[in-house]
This record gives structure tokens, C-alpha cells and sequence, in this order.
């Protein structure tokens, strides 16, 4: 037996100092570090937080939180209940609505503005260097000084410069409250987030463009098609993979997104989405439980989409 | 019949414009402008209104171009306002989170580039997972757990810069990873192994092989993972509470919820905060652009 044991040891030895076992290693050592502050930070939480949505947890056992007393679906029940949640009319639909919405109108935005940029782009002309840096601003710019200078812009007295604009136009003739009208206030939100993401949609589609075989236009020139059949039949179905895979990229992101909203309206006159109702209920009432809940239920439905979508690409692209 | 067509110099600016303009480019040019105008016009009010004076902010109508510079908007900002302090956060903030998640990173997209173990792909799967959470969902957690920890080992949650280095490493690191692992495997083997074969051994190669030849990769990282906690918001948000431990995107937020709008003050910061920003990436744009479509800067 001892002999046994000794000779397994032995193997492992042999194992362990054999050039691929150290590699191994190596390769753990180099990836611990991550590997621990993405578990620390992000994995571990986001299991936390599952459990944190059924318990009651709020300012006063915060300190004590692994007590906090269990309270099934209650959490759940409350942000359903609630009236900032919950469908109320057209003009104000809720955040769960609003969050749909707003994230799939200005996802479509924001793809079309970035392929119109980039077929913009794509053609050869003086000074295109300069201008796809000086197109990529508002996306590297940070979002509390955008935001806030859109907000001065869209300022609701006779000074804010839309106002000045449109009255001297003589498109309206009192000033407009325009992030303080619901309704209104949706769509310049939605237009905002058009004009802050579209620089990432153009450089993935423009990337594509420039990889797309010049010979399939030359084709289509003998046989004599305008610029409207090549755009249609070459270029769109040559982007076909790119838009998909934009469209499920900001699409996630666009839901997730805090900032823009909070800064922009905090949330108000029709604009409150999932993610800020989830920073209300957490860091206004203080009632992380049901913030948590909220969250869950952003998660769940990012979830819905994610495979709904899958299966719907999966079976076009089978096809195909 | 020579002269005739010899002579078709224009003979004013429309004949010219004419000559030289079809429908299809004068739409090109129109949507450009267009383009053009709608993306630099918030930066330009940004930072002319930041020379205005409050007169000139609360008049009836908007003052389109300040009458001279004036710098009455800094004078507050660093006076009143104490801005120098909030720079310098964000500074502390932002540069150690850069150098930190450039030297992890490297050594985590070399391992999951070049070296072969069990399990790597679940973990880089789970490491890119962090592309799908909300940042709002994991920050309730990450606020109840801190103060536990920090409770039982003694630190503060609150107001602590280096936690907030900590989160945006998190956030961070695996778009970091992700970018510097397909830069490496974009550099030949057959390089490496030559060094391995003259009697390198892996960490002498990593240094004085791989890591020379990917400084554009290397300096993209640094840039974003800068850019990313110099921009960040919510978190900070969450954990700041005093003035002087804030960032900058937070004591705007506060100079912007003041109970007399100062705009001009406003813009000023904003400014201060952005033309860092702007020349950065300008100056480093090529080596950006590719990362940029890679998804390096997540939002």
C-alpha cells in the first residue's frame, strides 16, 4: 500500500513538473487576480442581490444584512404595485413600459443614425479623417457634461436657445417645457440617446462596409442597377450579421442605462425606466429589498429578450 | 469653335458652384453639415457659455457669442466652489484604476491567449458576463456587502477612493482582458517560441517579447480604463457623500441642483472636464477607433 501511495506521488511529481502542468499554473496565477475582483465585485453580488430581492432589507439592518428577515415575493409584489411601475396612461406608461420602449425606439435610432454616418463616411472626400474623429465626440465626451448641456439647450424658459430657435422661426409662440412635457419629454430622450450612441453603431457598420467586395457593385453597374437596388440588394444583406449583432448589443446596454435619464429628467414627466426606479426605491426610500426586486425584474426581462432573440437570429440565419 | 470650348471659365460664384456641384453631392454636403452642426454645437455653447458673465446667462434671450472672455465662471468654480480638490478625486481615482487594470489585464489576456489549462474557457465566459449585467443591479449588494466587511475589518465604505477603484477595476477588467487577448494572439507564436527555445523562460518572454511589441494595444487600455472612471457616475454617486471627497462628474451634479441656476459655472466645469478628454482621445485616435468598435468603452 505504501508502495502505492509512493508511486502515485511519485506520478505526481512527474505530473506537476512537466512543462504543461507548469503552464497550468501559470496561467492560474496570472488570472487570479482578475478572476478574484470580478467574483468579489460582480459575480458574487449579482447572487447576493437575488437574494437580497426576498429579504427585507432596508436602512435599519443594513449593518446586519445576512439576518434580514425573509418576506417571500412581497419585495416583488410592491414594485408591481407601484404606481411609478405600473401603466397609467399614454403619457406616462410606467417604467416597466417606458423601458421597453425607450430602449427599443432609441436602439433603432441609434443604428440608423450610425449607418446613415457611416455610408456618410464611407465615400472619399477631403477632410473624412477629421471628421469621423469629431463624429465619435459625443460618445467619448462624458455624460454629465453632455447631458447637462442639452439640458441648458432644451432649457423651458424664452432663454433656453430651442425656444429662441423655434420662436424666431415662428414654429411655436410661447416656450416649450420640452424635458417637462410627457410625452415630449420621452422623445427628446429617446433623440438624445440617438445622438450620444450612434458614433458606436457607425464605426462597427463602417468597418463593415469598407470589408464588403468592391466586385459585387461592379456586377451590379453592368447590369445597369441605381444607387437605391445596390444599396438594398448588396450593401444591406452584406451588413446583415453587423446590424443584428448592434442591435442586441445596445439593446442590453441601452436597458441597463442609468445616466442619461437620471441626468436628463431624473426620471420625471414619463421618462422613468427600470434602472432609476431601482436607484429610487434603493438610495431615495432607502428600501434596498424592494430595489433589489426592481432590479431582478430588469434582469429577467433583459433575460426574455436575450432568448427570444437568439432563437428568432438563430432560425433566420439557419435559413439563410 | 476652339474659343467656345475653351471658354467655360464660370463667371460668378453660382455658375461656379453649379459646375462643380451635382444633386448627389450637394445632398452629401447638406447631410454633413447637418451631422457636423448638431454634434459640435452643445461642445461650442459648452465653452463659450463658460466665458459668459451672469448677466449675459440670465438676459431674455441666449447670448449666441460672448462680447469678450471673461472668466468670472472659473473664478467661482475654483473659488466658491473649491473645483481643484474635485480634480485632483478624480485624478486619484481614475489613474490607479488605469495602471491597475493594465497590469492585471495583461497578465489575464496572456494566460487566456497563449497558455492552455482546463477550465479557461468557462471562466473567460463568465468573465465577459459583466457585459450583460446592470451596473444599477449590482450595486445594492455591493453596497451591503462593503459596509459588512468594512464593519468587520475597519475601513470606510463612504467617501473611500479606493473602493471606488475597486468597482470600476471590476467593470473594467474584462473588456480589458477581452481586448488584450486578441491583440496578443495577433502576434506570432513562432516569435515566442524562438525566445523560449534560446533559454527565455515564460516571464522573461512576456517583458521582453509580447509586451514591446503590443504598446499600441497596451496604451488603447490605459486610455479607456481612464476614460471609464474619469466618466463614471452612478457609483460614485452612491458612494460619495462629501463635497470634498467627490469626483468631478458628482459636484457637478451638485453645482447643476444648486438652488440658483449658475449654468455658466456649470459649462465651465463641464469644460474642464471634457477637453482633457477630447485631446486624449485625439491625439491617440488611431490606435482608439478599433477598440472603440470592440465595445472598449461599455455604455
Amino acid at each position: 500500500m505504501s508502495s502505492s501511495t509512493e508511486a502515485v506521488q511519485k506520478y505526481q511529481k512527474r505530473r506537476w513538473s512537466s512543462l504543461k502542468s507548469q503552464e497550468a499554473r501559470l496561467a492560474w496565477r496570472l488570472l487570479l487576480p482578475t478572476a478574484v475582483i470580478v467574483f468579489g465585485l460582480v459575480i458574487f453580488p449579482a447572487i447576493f442581490s437575488i437574494w437580497i430581492s426576498f429579504h427585507k432589507v432596508d436602512l435599519s439592518n443594513l449593518n446586519d444584512v445576512f439576518h434580514a428577515p425573509y418576506v417571500g415575493l412581497d419585495n416583488y409584489k410592491r414594485v408591481i404595485h407601484d404606481y411609478a411601475f405600473k401603466w397609467q396612461s399614454w403619457k406616462n406608461m410606467g417604467a416597466y413600459i417606458t423601458s421597453i420602449v425607450y430602449s427599443f425606439v432609441s436602439t433603432l435610432l441609434t443604428i440608423i443614425i450610425g449607418l446613415i454616418a457611416a455610408l456618410l463616411l464611407n465615400r472619399p472626400f477631403r477632410a473624412r479623417g477629421a471628421s469621423r474623429a469629431v463624429f465619435l465626440f459625443p460618445y467619448v465626451a462624458p455624460i454629465v457634461s453632455v447631458a447637462f448641456v442639452w439640458r441648458w439647450l432644451l432649457d423651458p424658459k424664452p432663454s433656453g436657445v430651442a425656444n429662441d430657435i423655434l420662436m424666431r422661426l415662428n414654429l411655436i409662440d410661447r416656450p416649450l417645457g420640452f424635458l417637462s412635457t410627457p410625452g415630449l419629454a420621452l422623445l427628446l430622450v429617446i433623440l438624445f440617446t440617438g445622438w450620444r450612441y450612434f458614433p458606436f453603431a457607425m464605426l462597427m457598420i463602417l468597418a463593415r462596409l469598407q470589408a464588403i467586395d468592391k466586385t459585387l457593385y461592379e456586377a451590379a453597374d453592368v447590369d445597369g442597377a441605381n444607387e437605391w437596388h445596390k444599396f438594398w440588394y448588396i450593401t444591406i444583406p452584406e451588413l446583415r450579421y453587423v446590424l443584428g449583432a448592434l442591435f442586441l448589443l445596445r439593446l442590453i446596454w441601452t436597458f441597463n442605462k442609468f445616466d442619461d435619464i437620471f441626468l436628463l429628467t431624473g426620471g420625471g414627466f414619463g421618462t422613468n425606466v427600470l434602472p432609476v426606479l431601482t436607484y429610487q426605491f434603493s438610495f431615495r426610500l432607502f428600501n434596498f429589498g424592494v430595489g433589489a426586486a426592481a432590479a431582478m425584474i430588469l434582469l429577467v426581462t433583459l433575460l426574455i429578450f436575450l432568448v427570444v432573440y437568439v432563437g428568432v437570429f438563430m432560425r433566420y440565419t439557419e435559413e439563410a | 469653335m476652339t474659343a467656345a470650348i475653351y471658354d467655360h471659365r464660370p463667371k460668378n460664384f453660382i455658375e461656379h458652384l453649379a459646375a462643380h456641384m451635382s444633386w448627389r453631392k450637394f445632398i452629401f454636403a447638406l447631410v454633413l453639415f447637418m451631422f457636423l452642426s448638431v454634434i459640435l454645437f452643445p461642445f461650442y455653447w459648452m465653452i463659450s457659455s463658460s466665458f459668459k458673465t451672469y448677466a449675459e446667462i440670465g438676459g431674455r434671450h441666449p447670448v449666441y457669442i460672448p462680447n469678450e472672455l471673461r472668466w468670472d465662471a472659473y473664478q467661482e468654480l475654483f473659488g466658491y466652489w473649491n473645483f481643484g480638490r474635485n480634480i485632483i478625486n478624480s485624478f486619484l481615482v481614475a489613474i490607479p484604476t488605469a495602471l491597475i487594470a493594465v497590469v492585471l489585464s495583461t497578465m489575464g489576456a496572456y494566460a487566456s491567449a497563449r497558455l492552455s489549462f482546463r477550465g479557461k474557457n468557462v471562466m473567460l465566459n463568465s468573465i465577459l458576463i459583466i457585459y450583460l449585467f446592470p451596473g444599477i443591479l449590482l450595486i445594492i449588494p455591493l453596497f451591503a456587502m462593503l459596509a459588512k466587511i468594512g464593519a468587520a475589518i475597519g475601513f470606510e465604505v463612504q467617501d473611500n477612493l479606493g473602493i471606488l477603484v475597486f468597482t470600476y477595476l471590476a467593470q473594467t477588467l474584462p473588456v480589458a482582458l477581452y481586448m488584450l487577448a486578441n491583440y496578443f494572439r495577433t502576434i506570432p507564436e513562432e516569435i515566442e517560441q524562438a525566445a523560449l527555445i534560446d533559454g527565455c523562460t515564460r516571464s522573461q518572454v512576456i517583458w521582453k517579447v509580447t509586451l514591446p511589441l503590443s504598446v499600441p494595444a497596451l496604451v488603447s487600455v490605459v486610455i479607456y480604463t481612464f476614460m471609464i472612471a474619469w466618466n463614471e457616475f452612478l457609483y460614485a454617486l452612491v458612494f460619495l457623500n462629501d463635497r470634498d471627497m467627490f469626483t468631478m462628474p458628482i459636484k457637478i451634479n451638485t453645482i447643476f441642483n444648486d438652488p440658483t441656476p449658475r449654468p455658466h459655472v456649470v459649462m465651465a466645469a463641464s469644460t474642464i472636464m471634457t477637453i482633457p478628454i477630447i485631446i486624449l482621445f485625439l491625439a491617440m485616435e488611431r490606435y482608439l477607433t478599433e477598440g472603440l468598435a470592440a465595445g472598449g468603452v461599455k455604455g
